[in-house]
């Protein structure tokens, strides 16, 4: 059952309701919300860690949500935010690490959380690739064919910008696979 | 549609490719829910309004300065007091037309 997102804000403002209420936020939004940060984070367990992260930070800056904004625009802002953080992590840890990399088109190929044909495990390496915006957007249009509107409020980026990034990101994408065939 | 666009959407799916573990999402909202504390943290209930902290301030600081300045009051006027003794005994001794030896021999007689 659905909660209506004027409802549940208005649940979360209360002290006595607040808890029960973000107990329905976590289960109306976490799916969609796990997608998010799947497609930017790639493994299912590093999906689960940061999706923890993400609660758990809603949870502590709910008196920061303005409610002038929706409600999921502020959890997709946090979940795009804590996935991001989570990559930039990983990319100091793997220069550090001594092993050789053995690609994320074979590593996606290898896990068993991955359903995808080679042609799907190599987009998902050409998108890696694409800087933080160009990758958030590109996912965000092709495989949720969001709205620029609804994109520029969560990453507070002018629709323009963002069209911009998309083009962009497209065009590499579309060289990376030219170049292979 | 620009050309490329068009190009990635007949060269590739749109399928979603990454999986979940079974029953994954049914068990992942008590999964948060029971690192959740019961009370939000960070939140403090304050007992008195800003003002009246801002008040009990003042009152704390002006009492200080009080009980300062009236420990070191009472040495001063002291000085003074002596001071102002013997300048009015020279006086006096001037207006009388005594010196110091009629001031000693009254002072024996009595």
């Amino acid at each position: 059952m659905t909660v209506d997102e004027r409802q549940l804000v208005t649940m979360l403002s209360d002290p006595s309701t607040q808890r029960k209420a973000f107990e329905q936020v976590v289960r109306q939004y976490s799916e969609q919300l796990y997608w998010q940060v799947r497609r930017i984070v790639l493994s299912h367990e590093d999906a689960n860690d940061v999706m923890q992260n993400v609660m758990l930070k809603a949870w502590s800056s709910l008196d920061s949500f303005r409610q002038d904004s929706k409600l999921s625009t502020w959890l997709y802002r946090i979940a795009i935010n804590e996935s991001l953080d989570f990559v930039r992590r990983q990319k100091v840890v793997d220069m550090v690490s001594a092993d050789d990399s053995v690609g994320i088109a074979n590593t996606l190929m290898a896990d068993r959380y991955f359903d995808g044909d080679e042609t799907e495990a190599q987009l998902q390496e050409a998108i890696a690739q694409l800087p933080e915006v160009q990758r958030t957007v590109f996912n965000l249009r092709y495989y949720d064919e969001m709205k620029y509107s609804e994109m520029s409020k969560i990453l507070n980026t002018s629709e323009g910008a963002l069209k911009a990034s998309y083009h962009i990101a497209v065009k590499k994408i579309s060289e990376f696979f030219k170049q292979r065939d | 549609m620009m050309n490329e666009e068009k190009y990635l959407e007949e060269r590739l799916s749109k399928k979603n490719p990454f999986q979940v573990p079974e029953g994954y999402f049914d068990s992942f909202t008590e999964q948060v829910m029971r690192q959740i504390p019961e009370r939000q943290q960070g939140t403090r209930r304050m007992l008195l309004r800003p003002w009246m902290y801002a008040a009990a301030c003042l009152v704390v600081i002006v009492f200080s300065v009080a009980l300062y300045f009236s420990k070191i009051a009472p040495d001063t006027p002291e000085l003074p007091q002596v001071a102002v003794t013997e300048s009015y005994i020279d006086e006096a001794a001037d207006y009388a037309m005594i010196d110091n030896t009629d001031i000693y021999a009254c002072l024996a007689e009595n």
